[in-house]
């Protein structure tokens, strides 16, 4: 087995469509986020929206396929790297412990994709997440996964967990909730190596963290997370606090989205 | 009243155990550091897996088995220092070449069609070596010196047998053509002939010698 | 056979051809027993999914082309979504035709827990008539409307499995378990 696995190359069965990232970007209609079911206008996913249900299944779809994409990132790490010369045993231990939550969060997601009336592959595959768990150099995967994605899952689970309290639903609340506390785990893991694997080189952490703010602005696009009240994912400060994240790092993520937003309605 | 001054034997009439044991400290410092070894190679190409397997439970599952062994590894790292080895990487390594061979062998099938071949070489072959290695220390390690391996083992063992099961029941699963059983045969006497130079995931002795020699007497 | 004609007649931003999308109009059309023109105006910059009638009589039908779209192939026609969600505008149709709707508000006063009822009993009838489904999708929608419990779920089936309820049955149903 080859080291670096690429994201083309990532394993399906039949009913899983994958959509390029050229596909996605050249929709004429303007890039689409978990499966399409954006609104017309920017609105805080809820269930009094009109299509808040059908939206939150398409959610959930993405956050089904996006937990895939994270299991198999966080098990190319465990592979990919040699021990001592790249990457410390423990940083493995902690991906061979994230493989466990993801392939759980995969479980539940499909759970909830099942109570939700979603099947699986009914919406297309974007590989966007896995690609950004392949860079070459470990302290920058892991700053790109571990802080951006993982914040950004944050993001999601906290606004699901809301939306189910909204709706009603306690299967939705209480299992977005349990995943929210595996990805805080998860962010923290990855400030914490940030931190130790960078202690004495600051142009590694410089590179790293640039890294994670090219994967942050990638979900950034349109102001789809943000902290206005019509952000369809909201930014979740306190969470991402706990995680490790410093106000100024919150705040600049923030910006990015006022930024992207008000880049797609120039 | 109970009378506190009354004598009791220090060992329970239920507890058997006994003092001697087949390892020394270092044989089971040795040996523990090989265990480590393998459980690092195993949990690393499970999680390199995963993103090889089309077939969504077992993609799943070697997520799930991926940590189990590697706190495993844990768990014989933190053994290591109490058995006197300080710096755990020096016993961190292969029992011999064999077992370098056996792990490249078993982690070489990439492709996807390959997932038979993926779990015959861990569930069919590497994991019941492990639990008769596993198994054979824990029998014969001293039950009270050595107490800390025989509980690290207990857990482990357990692990490794749902983890056996499991994996077993997906093969199972999977084989659905007397082409695939041919596969799967092919796969493991591969394996196992790797696996039988090498001697266990422990080396010669992994699990004892069962013969005795008999001196022919005139 | 229904006479379908598609706006626009060829598409720019999505793979959509007028021709097919024609025959699944006409297709659905003939099995719910509608055999009169029908148009079917498409905005295929919305790849939203909300679909309205314009006009009953004669029936003319209005649908983002997100409405029409596989969701597995962003941009390509679908051919299920597309039966699904003509097969309920044009029961709505029929429904408000047949006498027992008189009573309904008109689509603009619907509100989404009305609208919610009305489609889980459109969307039964046109499962057992082979064209639409996805039963757990329409019951997630329907328990947002209605309420997660025991008794919504029991108001779903008996929407989803009576055939032809007046718009008065359907809104004792919903009301019997609105949260």
């Amino acid at each position: 087995m080859r080291k670096i696995f690429p994201a083309e190359e990532l394993a399906r069965d039949s009913r899983f469509i994958r959509q390029t990232n050229e596909q996605r970007l050249n929709d004429p209609r303007g890039a689409r986020v978990a499966g399409g079911n954006t609104s017309e206008n920017l609105a805080k996913l809820t269930p009094e929206l009109p299509n808040g249900p059908d939206r939150a299944r398409a959610l959930m779809h993405g956050i089904f396929v996006g937990e895939i994409q994270a299991l198999e990132g966080a098990g190319r790490t465990c592979w990919d790297f040699e021990i001592g010369d790249e990457v410390p045993l423990a940083l493995k231990m902690d991906m061979a412990r994230q493989c466990w939550d993801e392939a759980r969060h995969c479980e539940i997601s499909i759970s909830l994709a099942e109570h939700m009336g979603t099947e699986l592959g009914e919406y297309a595959e974007n590989g966007l997440l896995y690609e950004a768990s392949c860079n070459p150099d470990p302290v920058l995967r892991l700053t790109g996964v571990n802080r951006a994605l993982e914040g950004l899952a944050i993001d999601v689970f906290n606004t699901m967990k809301e939306f189910g309290n909204m709706a009603g639903d306690p299967v939705l609340e209480f299992c977005e909730d349990w995943m929210l506390a595996d990805e805080v785990t998860h962010v923290k893991m990855g400030s914490d190596w940030l931190r130790r694997l960078t202690q004495n080189d600051k142009e590694r952490l410089d590179k790293a963290l640039e890294f994670q703010k090219v994967v942050d602005r990638l979900f950034s696009f349109n102001g789809f997370r943000g902290e206005d009240d019509d952000s369809p994912i909201q930014l979740t400060r306190r969470f991402r606090e706990l995680a490790g994240f410093t106000d100024d790092e919150i705040d600049e993520i923030a910006d990015m989205s006022r930024d992207a937003r008000a880049e797609a309605t120039a | 009243m109970t009378d506190i001054k009354r004598p009791r034997e220090p060992f329970a009439p239920w507890d058997r155990r006994s003092l001697p044991g087949l390892f020394d400290v270092d044989e089971t410092a040795r040996r523990v550091g090989h265990y480590k070894w393998v459980e690092i190679k195993l949990f690393e190409a499970l999680g390199g897996w995963v993103a090889t397997i089309p077939e969504l439970d077992v993609k799943m599952r070697l997520g799930t088995h991926c940590y189990h062994h590697a706190w495993h590894a844990d768990l014989f790292d933190k053994r290591l220092p109490e058995l006197r080895e300080m710096k755990t990487e020096r016993l961190t390594v292969p029992p011999n070449e064999h077992m370098v061979e056996f792990i490249e062998a078993m982690t070489e099938p990439e492709a996807g069609h390959m997932t038979i071949e993926k779990l015959v070489g861990v569930y069919r072959v590497l994991i019941p070596h492990k639990i008769a290695a596993y198994t054979y220390h824990r029998n014969g390690t001293s039950e009270i010196t050595d107490m800390p391996t025989i509980r690290i083992l207990d857990f482990i063992l357990q692990d490794e047998f749902n983890d056996w099961r499991e994996g077993e029941m997906l093969i199972q699963s999977m084989i659905e053509s007397p082409e695939e059983v041919e596969r799967a045969m092919v796969h493991q006497t591969k394996l196992e002939k790797i696996m039988l130079a090498a001697g266990g995931i422990a080396g010669p002795g992994s699990i004892g010698d069962p013969y005795v020699e008999v001196v022919e007497q005139n | 056979m229904a006479q379908v004609s598609v706006k626009p007649e060829s598409f720019e931003m999505v793979f959509y051809d007028a021709a097919v999308i024609g025959e699944v109009v006409s297709d659905v059309a003939g099995r719910l027993g509608v055999d009169e023109a029908i148009t079917v105006d498409i905005d295929e910059a919305s790849p939203l999914g909300r679909s309205k009638i314009l006009s009953y009589d004669p029936i003319d039908l209005w649908v983002d082309g997100g409405a029409f779209e596989d969701t597995r192939r962003p941009r390509q026609f679908g051919q299920s979504r597309s039966r699904d969600t003509i097969g309920r505008l044009l029961l709505r149709v029929l429904d408000r035709r047949s006498g027992r709707f008189d009573d309904a508000p008109t689509d603009e006063e619907l509100d989404l827990v009305q609208f919610a009822a009305w489609d889980v009993h459109s969307v039964g009838r046109l499962e057992r008539l082979g064209i639409g489904g996805q039963r757990k999708r329409r019951l997630y929608q329907f328990r947002n409307r209605h309420g997660f419990t025991d008794v919504a779920d029991a108001a779903f089936d008996e929407l989803w499995g009576s055939s032809e309820l007046s718009w008065s049955e359907i809104e004792r149903i919903s009301e019997s378990c609105r949260s």
